[in-house]
This record gives structure tokens, C-alpha cells and sequence, in this order.
């Protein structure tokens, strides 16, 4: 299965758990995204620890819209986090995953213990099932010590009475942004 | 802690309640209801049963293996930095455990959901070696503050209400909460839980997988606790079930695309987390963390050798098995299982767990299949749930009168017959209109909740030469497997078949040394009186000498067909015929529209209006489902479907006999959802469903008849 078919099923996939899937053409995008979904939410922070490219247009809007940018030692900022912004290796479409490389603890903790989750994800990685990515995994699995994430939608449970219920422990929602590969 | 009753009228007076329980009977029932519709939109695309194979040939290549996995897995984990661990018994992971928490200075610990830890035990023991152990998974904190085990494997609090979460969560904030804003409720416990989190030296998982490849452990989750207890404390501690060992990623994967979707009817759980070696930890002093894998062996070890019970470690603890058994429904996981519940938990409670502790609710299974048809491993639940309930007997050297008789007269069909001949003199003046209130010799105990029926005037095997003329040049020749409902009690259903066939060109026959098929001896335990039953069944009806082996009784037929071929296994040359025989079984509706080719022409039109109820042994033994609502329609009828029309009447043989209140319960929903449809006829293809629900519909005085199939169809023939 090929790009735009993925892209579609990946989208239809999504609504099911309730994550947002935006197409943005420039890095540009994506940060408008996370200060305008930031402000909705009247958060205060973006935790942003492996955001290289476009990292001083990032600290920059920041600083211009008053919210903090936390990008390393995040344990010093648990429960201050509003926005985590993070990139993500792969798309699985056939379940709306995520696959992102969480070796890091300030990128788990961004991504564990944000308010909003937003991914960014280069377009040509998206693959149609898990096991497209078998390889892939293995290697990075032999690369150890190597925490892997599969995320597919906001944290959830439905442990008092099956009734679906959205952040529980982690993010509350997820959001992700697809953009070409050449503007990262 | 949990308390599970050795004594079957200890038991008994549990389900009782339980089934008083408003709230559990309603939301199990909603449960059940939405799960199938869910379950299949996941697997939408998706050959379930190609992946069930898949996934049972996976772990039988692993289960001989593991301590080879485990050897690689260790060789690998240790490169990576983890300390891993063996633990033969459950007390042997809980000291270690504790003593990893002793050795790095663990005050307090927060565990994600593992029932490996609740097999163990291990919350108990570390309190009471003076840790703070606090359960993260919102439905294992709320049955940890309330002091209770898991109700299912899956969602263990799925047993209490809002009420009750509101009530508990009352006590431990100090603030009134509102039992309608579960949202509300559940930002409590993020509260709550979060600053256990950030408090806690020690973090305690499960895992899913353990990956020899790589070393890797994989887990399955939906809150995100599990990366919380992963990340935030300095130590982590995995404690795994050596049967999670997979070779490979491939086989994880596969067990992956089965265990959300099996489990919740979701595609995928909303957190898998991968976790190779000690990652980066930046509260530890050294910078990574203290990662510590335990594996447990409990038994599994020796299990994996076991020639019968090895496939019972290929359970992926879906959950499934609660999820579709409908006696799960009616009394909730603490009633059905001890620590694992549902069927697999029937099985495994006698290993893990002793027999005391599996002695009453192993003979709590009706046999139904259901849970054999869901299980993502295709594990032969009913059949390891006989095998254990047959150990109980073996291990305490004594059982039921019942199965003491049963033994004595089925092995010998002349006396077996004799009796029943002899069972019907003696019922003489108990009958009324063809009902009884007791069978002598065959049932016992509370019948109350239905009528009985009387055994025929004559049976069918005294009037077959008068019912069974010879036919001229005969197309088919077919023998007739009727079992004991038919021979003695219903043979006015085999009439009616050799009504419908008339001028088809078929003859058939009634081999008379044809005796019980056998399973109320297998359902109870007696696998040695089953076998021998088999044989002579296959000494009677040579298969080679008939084109089709025909039974109007589901139950006689999937025994025959599925059960006998283990039962003779590696006895030479009953083996060939018992698998000649397999291929020959076919059940009425498919004999009559498959085989005969019966057309609407063939019927009168405009029948009456009727419901189906779909024997357990039908469409899930035989897998028979379509040719019977086929045959209801070819012949005139009008079919209205009804809810539930594939879950058990509560009949179960001996099952009714042992657990009377849920065989009643079973069969009052099975006759309201009839009802419900307004049809005049509830029309069943089993002469056990026709005792049950006729029995049934006679106590309640209800206004819905119920026939066998054939009776109906025969009703609709035209006359030629």
C-alpha cells in the first residue's frame, strides 16, 4: 500500500480512537499548530526535548506568547507540562500508531506527562501494518538499551463501568501533524 | 483476600447470591451483549482462525523450548544491562522481588497490572515486609483499596458500580464524590496516582512478551501507567510467566494483532511499549535505570512437558473465555475462577492455586464451547476443564455415586437399556400429559425449574422395522445415530426425518447395538466409561458400510465427530474408522438440504411464525449454522431471529443436574428472548435443547411450543 492510500487509512483508523490527523506543508505549521492548540487549551508550556530543526523559531514564538519551552530535565517540570511536542519515527495505519523512539526520558516524560500530545510525522513513514517495520525494530531492539512506543490515541480506560473515559494517567489528546520529509 | 469455596454447597449458596446481584447480572449482560458485534468489527479483514492457528503453532514451538528462550533471553538482556532472575516457585519471585527493593533502599513501589503478580501474590508479601505498594491501573487500584482480587483479567473492577467507586474514592479524599461524573472520578485517580508516581523508588511490571531475539520485553496497555511505572522510579522490576517467552518479534507481533482486539474489540491497546535493556534514568545515581527481570516458572516448566495440559500455556490472557461464557454472565469473575478467571481459569486455579481452591468451580462448565470457538490460541478449554475436573476425582480417590453408576451401567448397553426400558414402568405414576417430575436413574437433584419429560411407550428402536420400510433401489443408504433422547424419550422426531425423506430415494438403517454416545460420561469426568462407549459405537456402525451418518442430536454428533478421535487415538485400526466415521456425520438440516437438495416446492407455504435457538453443540461443535435457518425458510416458515440465539439453553446433561439455579436462569432469558419475538414455535435442532426448553416453557406455562426441527419440517412436507 502507497502514500496517499496509507495517509487515508491511517486517517480513518484515527477518528476511531479519536486522534487528529492534519496534513501541514512547513515546519512553520506545526509550530502555528502547537501555540494555537496551546492557547485553546490555556496551557502554559510546550515540552519540546528532540525538536532540533526549528528549534529558535520554536523558542522564539515561545517567548513572544509567553509559554514556556522545556526541552531537557523534564523530571524538574512534571505536572507543568501542557503541550509535548515530539517527533515520530513511523505511522502504522492499519491501527493509527505511533512508533516513536522513547530511548530518552525527557521525550517519554513528554510525551507520558503532557496535556496534549502533539507528533509530528514525516509523510514517507508511514507504513500499513506493524509488520512492515519488523526489521526496523529488530535493529533498533539490537541498538539496547532502546525504549519503544507504539501510542495509538490519548490515554484511556473504561474501568468503571466499561465507560470510555480519556486521560487517565497520560496525555488527553493526540494530534498528529504529517509533513513532507524534505521540510524537516 | 480471596476466598474461593472448596464445598459445592458453600458454592452453590455463592452463585445464589450472585445471581441475586441486580447490578452484576445487568452489566454483564450488557457486556456480553456488545462484546460479539465489537470483537468482529476489530477483526474486520482479518481471518481470525487462520490467526488462531498461526498463533497455537507459534507457541507450541516455543513451549517445548522455553528454557532455551530463556537462556538466550538472559544472554541478551544481560548485554543490555538487566539483571534477570528465576524464580521456580511464587515465593521464591516475592523474596526476590523484596529483597531487590531491600538491596536499593525501596521504600515505596507502584505496579502497573500484571496477573503474574496476582498469581503470586507479591502485593501482600512486600506490605507485609513494610513497603508502600500502590496498584496504578485504575481498575487494580480501585479492587486493591477495597481488598479484593480481579473479577476478569482484562477489567478487573468490571464486577462493582459508580456507586461503589464513588463511595470508595469518598473515603479515601475526604471529599464527596459523584457517582454520575465518572470522568470526574477518573481525574481523581490521575491525581491521586500521579503523586504515587513521583514518590515511588520502585516501579513493578508484567510484560506481555519477552523476546529471545532481542532481549525485549513487550507491554500492552491502555492508561499509560505502565510508562509511568517504567520511566519515572530508579528501579524497575519486571515479573514475567516464563510462558510469555516468544523466539521472535514476528511471533509477538502476531499474538499482537490478536490480544487488543480479542480482549476490548479494539485494533490496538493505546500503549505498547517496547523495552530493551536499562534505559536512561536520570533520578538513579548512575544515570540509568535498576532494571531487573523476573521470570517465573510456578509450575510452567513441568506443565510444558505435559503431554494434555502443555497447550494451556499457550493462553495469551485475552480474557475472552470469561467474555463469552454465559455462566461468566451471570456470576461475575469472583464466582468463576480464583485468581485467573473464566474458563482458562478453571484450568489453571488447579495448578497455580490447589486443588481446594479449583475443586467446585471446575464442575461449574456446561460444556457450551464458546470459549474454544474465541480463544485466540485455540486452547480446548472444555475439554482441559474435564481433564482437570477428572484429575479432582482421581486426586481425592473418590466421586460422585452419580459417576459410580453411570460408569456401571453405560459400559454395558443391555443393561443400560434394560433400565430405561425398566424407567419407564417405574415413572408410570408420576406422569402426566408426557411430563415427569424426575427420570429415574438418569437425573437427580433439583429439577423444579422444569418439567421432565416421560420415556416413550415404545422406543424407537422397537418400531424402527415398522417406521423403516425397505426402499427400491435406494440412492443413499444411511444409518441413523440416534442417542438415548431419541431412542427413548423423542423417537417421534426420528419419524418425522424418515417422513421428510420419503421419496428421496434414501434407506436407512438403525444399527442396534448402538448404544449412548458417550459424553455425559466425558462431561462428568469419566473418560475411561467414554471411551469404552466409543468403541462399541464403532464396533456397531461401521462407517464403510453407509454413504451418511446421520443424528438429529447435535450433542451425539460433535462427540462423535470431534471428541472420539482423541478418545480412541493410537488404537489401531479404530482409528482409521473413527476418522471414516468423522467424515460421514452430518446433522439433519445439512443432510436434508445439502445432501437431499430440498426446495420450496417441496413444502407447503405460508407456515407458522417460529425462533431458532442454535444448539452449543451444533454451531460451534459441528460449526453447523447456516443450513438450519436455510431449512426453516426452504420449508415455509417464518423465521424471526431472537437475541442470543447462539448462547447455551442451560442445559449441559449433568451440568443441570449440579448447578440448578443457573441451568433455570439460563433457560428463563433463553425463553424471554423466544418470547420476545412473538414466533409460535421455538424450533431447536437437539433433543437436550427440547428437554430443556420445553421443560421450561410447561413449568412457566408459557405460550410458545417447542419442537425439534425435524418436527416442523416434517409439518411443511408436502404428502406424496
Amino acid at each position: 500500500m502507497e502514500y496517499p492510500k496509507v495517509l487515508e487509512l491511517m486517517k480513518q483508523r484515527a477518528s476511531a480512537v479519536r486522534t487528529v490527523v492534519s496534513e501541514v506543508r512547513s515546519m512553520r505549521e506545526v509550530l502555528d499548530y502547537v501555540l494555537d492548540i496551546t492557547r485553546k487549551q490555556e496551557g502554559s508550556s510546550v515540552a519540546a526535548p528532540d525538536f532540533c530543526r526549528g528549534s529558535a523559531a520554536l523558542a522564539a514564538l515561545c517567548e513572544k506568547n509567553g509559554l514556556a519551552l522545556l526541552t531537557e530535565n523534564l523530571r524538574d517540570h512534571i505536572s507543568k507540562i501542557s503541550t509535548g511536542l515530539t517527533m515520530a519515527r513511523w505511522g502504522i495505519a492499519e491501527t493509527a500508531t505511533l512508533v516513536v523512539d522513547s530511548t530518552s526520558e525527557d521525550l517519554r516524560i513528554a510525551t507520558m506527562l503532557c496535556e496534549t500530545h502533539v507528533a509530528v510525522l514525516p509523510k514517507s513513514n508511514i507504513v500499513p501494518d506493524a509488520t512492515a517495520l519488523q526489521e526496523e525494530m529488530i535493529r533498533m531492539f539490537e541498538a539496547a538499551p532502546r525504549y519503544l512506543a507504539f501510542i495509538s490515541g490519548a490515554s484511556r480506560t473504561a474501568d468503571i463501568e466499561r465507560v470510555l473515559t480519556i486521560g487517565v494517567h497520560g496525555p488527553q489528546e493526540l494530534h498528529v501533524l504529517v509533513l513532507e520529509a524534505d521540510e524537516l | 483476600m480471596i476466598k474461593t469455596p472448596s464445598d459445592i454447597k458453600e458454592y452453590r449458596k455463592n452463585l445464589k447470591n450472585a445471581l441475586g446481584n441486580q447490578f452484576l447480572g445487568t452489566t454483564l449482560d450488557t457486556f456480553a451483549s456488545a462484546y460479539p458485534a465489537s470483537r468482529e468489527n476489530a477483526f474486520a479483514g482479518i481471518d481470525f482462525d487462520a490467526l488462531a492457528c498461526d498463533i497455537a503453532k507459534a507457541k507450541d514451538e516455543a513451549i517445548p523450548n522455553l528454557e532455551k528462550l530463556l537462556g538466550e533471553f538472559t544472554t541478551k538482556a544481560v548485554r543490555a544491562g538487566v539483571t534477570v532472575h528465576f524464580a521456580r516457585t511464587a515465593f521464591e519471585a516475592n523474596s526476590m522481588i523484596a529483597q531487590i527493593a531491600k538491596d536499593n533502599q525501596v521504600k515505596r513501589i507502584v505496579k502497573g497490572k500484571s496477573m503474574t503478580a496476582e498469581e503470586t501474590f507479591l502485593n501482600s508479601f512486600l506490605e507485609r515486609e513494610g513497603y508502600e505498594v500502590t496498584e496504578t491501573d485504575l481498575g487494580e487500584w480501585i479492587i486493591q483499596l477495597r481488598g479484593e482480587g480481579p473479577s476478569h483479567m482484562v477489567l478487573p473492577a468490571i464486577h462493582l458500580s459508580r456507586r461503589d467507586v464513588a463511595e470508595l474514592f469518598t473515603k479515601v479524599t475526604g471529599e464527596q464524590q459523584d457517582p454520575d461524573d465518572i470522568n470526574g472520578m477518573v481525574k481523581v485517580a490521575r491525581r491521586e496516582l500521579r503523586q504515587k508516581f513521583l514518590e515511588a523508588d520502585m516501579g513493578i511490571s508484567g510484560a506481555n512478551f519477552a523476546i529471545s531475539q532481542t532481549g525485549t520485553i513487550g507491554l500492552v496497555t491502555n492508561e499509560g501507567n505502565g510508562r509511568l511505572v517504567t520511566t519515572l522510579p530508579r528501579v524497575h522490576v519486571a515479573l514475567i510467566g516464563v510462558d510469555k517467552l516468544v523466539p521472535d518479534l514476528k511471533s509477538a507481533l502476531k499474538i499482537l494483532t490478536a490480544l487488543p482486539r480479542n480482549a476490548t474489540g479494539q485494533a490496538i491497546s493505546t500503549y505498547v511499549t517496547w523495552i530493551t535493556g536499562a534505559t536512561e534514568c536520570k533520578s538513579a545515581e548512575s544515570g540509568r535505570k535498576q532494571m531487573h527481570i523476573v521470570f517465573l516458572d510456578n509450575g510452567r516448566l513441568a506443565l510444558s512437558k505435559d503431554p494434555l495440559f502443555a497447550q494451556a500455556l499457550r493462553c495469551i490472557r485475552c480474557g475472552a473465555c470469561a467474555n463469552v461464557c454465559p455462566i461468566y454472565k451471570l456470576v461475575g469473575g469472583h464466582n468463576y475462577g480464583h485468581v485467573y478467571i473464566g474458563a482458562i481459569g478453571l484450568v489453571m486455579t488447579y495448578f497455580y492455586h490447589g486443588l481446594e481452591n479449583a475443586r467446585a468451580i471446575v464442575k461449574n462448565c456446561l460444556n457450551c464451547q464458546a470459549c474454544k470457538k474465541v480463544c485466540p490460541a485455540r486452547i480446548n478449554l472444555p475439554d482441559l476443564i474435564k481433564a482437570v475436573l477428572r484429575t479432582v476425582y482421581q486426586v481425592e480417590g473418590k466421586k460422585p455415586i452419580r459417576n459410580i453408576m453411570l460408569q456401571k451401567v453405560l459400559a454395558d448397553r443391555r443393561l443400560f437399556h434394560f433400565m430405561l426400558r425398566r424407567a419407564r414402568f417405574a415413572q408410570k405414576p408420576f406422569a402426566e400429559e408426557g411430563y415427569i417430575r424426575h427420570l429415574p436413574m438418569l437425573f437427580s437433584g433439583e429439577h423444579g425449574f422444569r418439567s421432565l419429560p416421560a420415556l416413550a411407550k415404545v422406543p424407537l428402536r422397537d418400531m424402527w422395522e415398522r417406521l423403516n420400510p425397505p426402499v427400491e433401489n435406494p440412492k443413499y443408504r444411511v444409518a441413523l445415530f440416534g442417542g438415548c433422547l431419541i431412542d427413548f424419550v423423542y423417537p417421534e422426531q426420528a419419524e418425522a426425518l424418515l417422513r421428510i425423506c420419503r421419496g428421496y430415494g434414501v434407506q436407512f438403517e438403525y444399527p442396534m447395538d448402538q448404544t449412548c454416545c458417550g459424553l455425559p460420561a466425558q462431561m462428568m469426568g469419566e473418560k475411561e466409561t467414554a471411551r469404552e462407549v466409543a468403541i462399541q459405537n464403532l464396533k456397531a456402525v461401521d462407517p464403510a458400510r453407509y454413504d451418511y451418518i446421520v443424528t438429529l442430536c447435535a450433542s451425539c454428533g460433535s462427540h462423535l465427530k470431534e471428541n472420539y478421535i482423541a478418545l480412541v487415538a493410537g488404537d489401531s485400526p479404530l482409528a482409521v474408522k473413527v476418522a471414516q466415521l468423522k467424515d460421514k456425520i452430518l446433522d439433519f438440516s445439512s443432510f436434508v438440504t445439502r445432501v437431499l437438495g430440498m426446495v420450496p416446492e417441496d413444502f407447503k407455504s405460508a407456515g407458522q411464525k417460529v425462533a431458532y435457538h442454535a444448539p452449543c453443540h451444533l454451531c460451534r461443535g459441528l460449526g453447523v449454522t447456516r443450513e438450519p435457518r436455510k431449512l426453516l425458510e426452504i420449508s415455509g416458515l417464518e423465521y424471526i431471529k431472537s437475541k442470543d440465539e447462539e448462547v447455551c439453553c442451560g442445559f449441559g446433561g449433568s451440568f443441570s443436574a449440579d448447578f440448578p439455579e443457573l441451568s433455570a436462569e439460563l433457560l428463563r432469558r433463553k425463553l424471554n428472548n423466544a418470547e420476545a419475538t412473538g414466533a409460535e414455535v421455538l424450533v431447536t435442532d437437539c433433543p437436550g435443547c427440547v428437554l430443556q426448553l420445553r421443560g421450561g416453557t410447561k413449568k412457566r406455562g408459557g405460550q410458545i411450543n417447542v419442537k425439534h426441527i425435524a418436527e416442523v419440517v416434517c409439518d411443511q412436507r408436502k404428502r406424496i
